[in-house]
């Protein structure tokens, strides 16, 4: 049987249509004849007969011309994907999205380098807005906060109610409670109180909120185990020993135990019985430092220091913060015109304890840091969010960078799809999408970065209090804020070279070769002028970095105004462990007695504050100047000292004399002010023989002596007034023991707490700190803030100068013809170096003077927060500029260093 | 008279004559050819130059679709069957075509009588 197959597709090359469309046409025609052919020989024709007859059946020319007309209307291939426009939106978005993934997939080197270096960024915010979620904006972990007011007891000033506020009296909280109509319920609790919890022979130092029996129902917080507190517990003063555990508390002081329930401890001596667990998140209303527990506001005697223990009788004693929860309708400023009539009832009732005083609401989210912390934490977050905002523009230009070498790659690519008829936006649709996705690729992974970022910032925490600090929490907010940034990002970066490209002039770019494709100056100049404003950024921050770091240098050479070379500290609560005032005051005797004793102890003391914690209160009354009105109440820092105090710590005595062993109980009550003080309310005079009264107290105290100030709250704080009472006419039930010793203090801790243990072996000794742990203590959270600047600073400087090498890299690979040219005319390996050096150090300069300018006038606005560094600070500015412009170089070296080494040969042959 | 009415009627009347070929089994190109020819008493007759073109016009337009078939001892072979779209159009065009006939006796028959 012959073939006709070759016959057919002879006549068939003409039409020019897809090679298996052609095969299956000839197929089927070479069927049919092959039938027509069987059919004739059939008849009795014989083959060659048949042969003829079947090849004259069939008109070829007929055949073409009908076939062509058929195959036209044929629809068209599927052209490229992602430049079709189906007009729908969703339809084309997942066109896009496919089409996106491939490209990403197709260059994994870029989409690795681009998406490391987005996530660095992302994770930077990330990480600071975690910070900024935790304490700011979502901090209390409990029902309907917005219904939750704080109520606090504010102090009339001459002009207008002042911002500073402190607690209410447990009694004036009462009244508020009965008499009140905005409240649905009304609860109270106080700050964390350092106590000694003991269990079985071993105490450690815990902290304890005194609360209403209320508290956590108001807050609307349900038990993990157990429960919270009844209302009959907390009706009767001292009835009802019980406890609520903190989840933290559980897990850590009690490992845990499953049996925890119903089992006793004694706080301050004082057996109570645990009832229940709060839940994990929950670590009080506090947004920094939470309690370990809570006892019931009828237990408050029991375990509050003796100062307070009048708390729930004194209506002076102001101990609760109120925390309400608002009736349905009532807003907050109803609340607070309904309770201020209860104050000024109150006011005229109590005028002792009440005058000068009203009440102030504020949303129980801003009560969660007290108001002075709040705007140093809201300041701080804020820069470091700008901060971070930088170090992820400078990772987006890089990336643009990146995609703007890319996109003169693509030229033909976008040329083809253009000349098929993909419209301008719809490509620019098509890019952005691409630059979208990858921005979300990053966001996934900077999500990571920063989560572990902030953990790690988050070890550092002061290990004393690690159970107390609140965890930073991770909820819908921080996703939600990571993938606005992600998307916001890929628009970011993604919207110059996108447009840029869309601009492509299709002949051009089609009939170029992509070697030296994407020869367009604009598109340089645009990656110059991002170049610029990296090293611009990078430097500002570096500056910044320098400049807080120098400033928290000179914090540490700030003398607090006492010494704290080889001074340690114990801190002893004797009347938490049951001591009554005689045996207290035989303690403190005794101990100094014996440690004087001890070789190598040079002096030491007593006093109640411990250095660094002191807190001014309101309430000193001047002798003959009582007229003074309330509401111009002089508030001074007061500390309770025993003998030899200001020598242990290195204070001077500028006037009169130190207290001495007959200053007590029985003899006239005396007190020592500082030079502050003396300055301020005896200006001119001689303070000595003056008279004042301090808050609580009765009499008054004739001033003895002056001494120097010192800091009592903040290194290098303003000077503030402080009082000095003697130990032996103002007993504390708990103080601190000042060691100095003759040389370094380590190896001799060991020695002085056994001395304790041999008066008192149940004694909490374990809270030991020297006179440089504590300045590190008071500097800690600046120095994580300094430190915060600094990594994100180097992060900066570190993409920048990946930018940079990027950007030289690309651009002397671009010019290697021109380098060849240049190379065969007799250029030599230096020139060449040099004149791709001097191009990129251009830049670098400046993008460095640029900087500079912006540096001063940011550190012009930042000069309030810094310590002894002036804006213009030269040791910061010149160090900063030094490392950029080092660092620069050795990014434009290294290309620079090989395009020098071309082959010209090659170069030219390339091309 | 032949070719002329051949032709003519071919032009008008092909897409109709294929489709109902393919209305009661799928058939392939040689088979439709042939069976017109014999029903027509070898008064009609489908070249192959024309004959494929117009199978091929027919499925892109979605009225049949083809398939390549293979049965034991026999060559490959393309079947065309009938789309419900086909189906419809069949129907469209046979009432059509009744009514052009129709009517075009009936002028004719007035003109003669």
């Amino acid at each position: 049987m012959p073939e006709w197959k070759h016959e057919i597709s002879k006549q068939l090359a003409a039409l020019n249509i897809p090679p298996a469309r052609e095969q299956e046409i000839i197929e089927e025609l070479s069927d049919h004849l092959g039938n027509l052919y069987e059919e004739i020989v059939a008849e009795g024709a014989t083959p060659e007969e048949a042969y003829r007859k079947v090849l004259s059946s069939l008109s070829y020319s007929d055949l073409v011309a009908e076939l062509r007309a058929t195959e036209r209307t044929a629809p068209p291939d599927p052209i490229p994907q992602g430049v079709v426009n189906s007009g729908h939106l969703f339809a084309d978005l997942g066109l896009d999205l496919r089409y996106a993934a491939r490209m990403l997939r197709k260059a994994p080197g870029f989409t690795a380098v681009a998406a490391l270096t987005l996530a660095l960024g992302i994770g930077a915010n990330t990480a600071v807005f975690t910070i900024i979620n935790t304490f700011l904006l979502n901090p209390l972990p409990v029902e309907r906060v917005s219904q939750l007011a704080a109520i606090n007891t504010a102090q009339f000033t001459k002009t207008s109610v002042s911002a500073d506020l402190r607690p209410i009296s447990f009694l004036n909280l009462k009244d508020y409670r009965e008499k009140n109509h905005s409240f649905a319920a009304l609860a109270g609790y106080s700050s964390p109180m350092a106590l000694t919890m003991s269990s079985g022979s071993e105490s450690q130092r815990v902290f304890g909120e005194v609360v209403t029996s209320n508290y956590f129902d108001t807050l609307g917080i349900r038990p993990l185990m157990g429960r919270f507190f009844l209302p009959d517990e907390d009706a009767t003063p001292g009835a009802s020993p019980v406890v609520v555990i903190g989840y933290a508390a559980w897990q850590g002081r009690f490992a845990g135990a499953s049996d925890i329930l119903g089992r006793t401890i004694k706080l301050n001596n004082f057996a109570f019985t645990i009832i229940g667990v709060a839940p994990k998140g929950f670590k009080g209303i506090n947004a920094i430092f939470g309690p370990d527990l809570w006892v019931p506001s009828m237990m408050a005697e029991q375990v509050l220091p003796a100062q307070q223990q009048n708390a729930l009788s004194d209506r002076a004693l102001l101990t609760f913060t109120g925390a309400g929860r608002l009736k349905s309708g009532i807003s907050l400023s109803q609340a607070q015109a309904d309770l201020k009539t209860i104050a000024d009832a109150l006011e005229k009732e109590y005028p002792d304890a009440n005058q000068g005083q009203t009440v102030s609401l504020q949303p129980l989210t801003e009560a969660v840091i007290v108001t002075n912390q709040r705007q140093g934490l809201l300041f701080g977050s804020i820069f470091l969010m700008a901060i971070v905002g930088f170090v992820l523009l400078i990772a987006c230009s890089n990336v643009a960078n990146l995609l703007l070498a890319r996109a003169a790659a693509r030229r033909q690519e976008i040329a083809v799809r253009m000349a098929l008829g993909a419209g301008r936006w719809r490509l620019v649709r098509q890019l952005l999408t691409e630059s979208v996705l990858l921005g979300l690729l990053s966001g996934i992974l900077g999500f990571f970065f920063g989560y572990e970022g902030c953990r790690l910032l988050w070890s550092f925490r002061p290990a004393e209090f690690a159970q107390n600090l609140v965890d930073p929490h991770l909820n819908a907010n921080v996703f939600v804020f990571v993938l606005v940034v992600a998307i916001l990002t890929g628009l970011i970066f993604g919207m110059a070279p996108a447009l840029r490209s869309s601009r492509t002039p299709i002949v051009e770019a089609l009939k170029e070769e992509t070697r030296t494709a994407g020869r367009s100056v604009r598109h340089i100049t645009l990656s110059n002028a991002l170049l610029v404003g990296q090293v611009a950024v990078s430097l500002v921050l570096l500056v910044t970095a320098a400049l807080f770091l120098r400033s928290i240098q000179r914090e540490y050479l700030i003398s607090p105004g006492f010494e704290t070379k080889n001074l340690t500290i114990f801190l002893l609560y004797p009347g938490q462990s049951g001591y009554d005032r005689t045996r207290t005051e035989q303690f403190y005797k005794d101990l100094r007695d014996r440690l004087s004793t001890v070789s190598g102890v040079a002096s030491l003391s007593w006093a109640a504050n411990l250095p660094m914690w002191g807190r001014a209160q309101p309430g000193v009354v001047l002798e003959g100047q009582e007229q003074r009105k309330k509401s111009e109440a002089i508030s001074s820092v007061v500390n309770t000292i025993d003998l030899d105090y200001f020598s242990t710590m290195g204070i001077p005595i500028l006037k009169g004399r130190d207290f001495t062993q007959d200053d007590r109980d029985a003899a006239a009550p005396v007190a020592i002010i500082n030079d502050t003080m003396a300055a301020q309310y005896w200006p001119g005079q001689d303070p000595l023989g003056k008279r004042l009264q301090l808050p609580g107290q009765k009499e008054f105290r004739q001033i003895v002596g002056i001494v120097k100030t010192t800091n009592y709250q903040t290194l290098g704080e303003p000077p503030q007034s402080c009082v000095y009472v003697p130990l032996r006419q103002n007993n504390s039930e708990s103080m601190v023991l000042y060691v100095r010793t003759e040389r370094d203090p380590s190896p001799m801790i060991t020695a002085i707490q056994s001395e304790i243990r041999n008066i008192d072996p149940a004694l909490p000794i374990d809270d030991v700190r020297t006179g440089t742990k504590v300045i590190d203590q008071a500097l800690w959270g600046t120095k994580m803030g300094v430190g915060l600047l600094g990594v994100f600073g180097l992060l900066a400087l570190g993409l920048a100068s990946i930018g940079l090498y990027g950007i030289m890299a690309y651009a002397v690979n671009r010019r290697r013809r021109e380098i060849g040219i240049r190379m065969a005319l007799g250029a030599g390996q230096s020139s060449v170096l040099s004149l791709i050096l001097r191009q990129g150090m251009t830049l670098v300069i400046s993008g460095v003077g640029l900087g500079l300018i912006l540096s001063v006038l940011l550190g012009r606005a930042l000069s309030k927060f810094l310590y002894g560094v002036g804006p213009g600070d030269l040791p910061s500015l010149a160090g900063a500029s030094l490392v950029l412009l080092f660092v620069a170089m050795i990014a434009c070296y290294l290309p620079a260093r090989r395009a020098s080494h071309l082959d010209p040969l090659v170069a030219l042959r390339e091309s | 008279m032949g070719t002329t009415l051949d032709q003519e009627w071919k032009k008008g009347s092909a897409e109709l004559l294929i489709l109902s070929m393919l209305e009661d089994q799928p058939r392939h190109g040689y088979d439709i050819g042939k069976l017109i020819e014999s029903r027509s008493g070898g008064k009609l007759h489908f070249h192959i130059a024309s004959l494929y073109p117009l199978l091929y016009r027919l499925e892109h337009r979605g009225w049949i679709q083809g398939r390549w078939v293979e049965k034991p001892n026999q060559r490959r072979r393309r079947y065309y069957r009938l789309t419900t779209q086909g189906q419809r159009t069949l129907a469209q065009q046979r009432r059509s075509w009744q009514e052009f006939v129709g009517a075009v006796s009936r002028i004719t028959g007035v003109e003669h009588a």
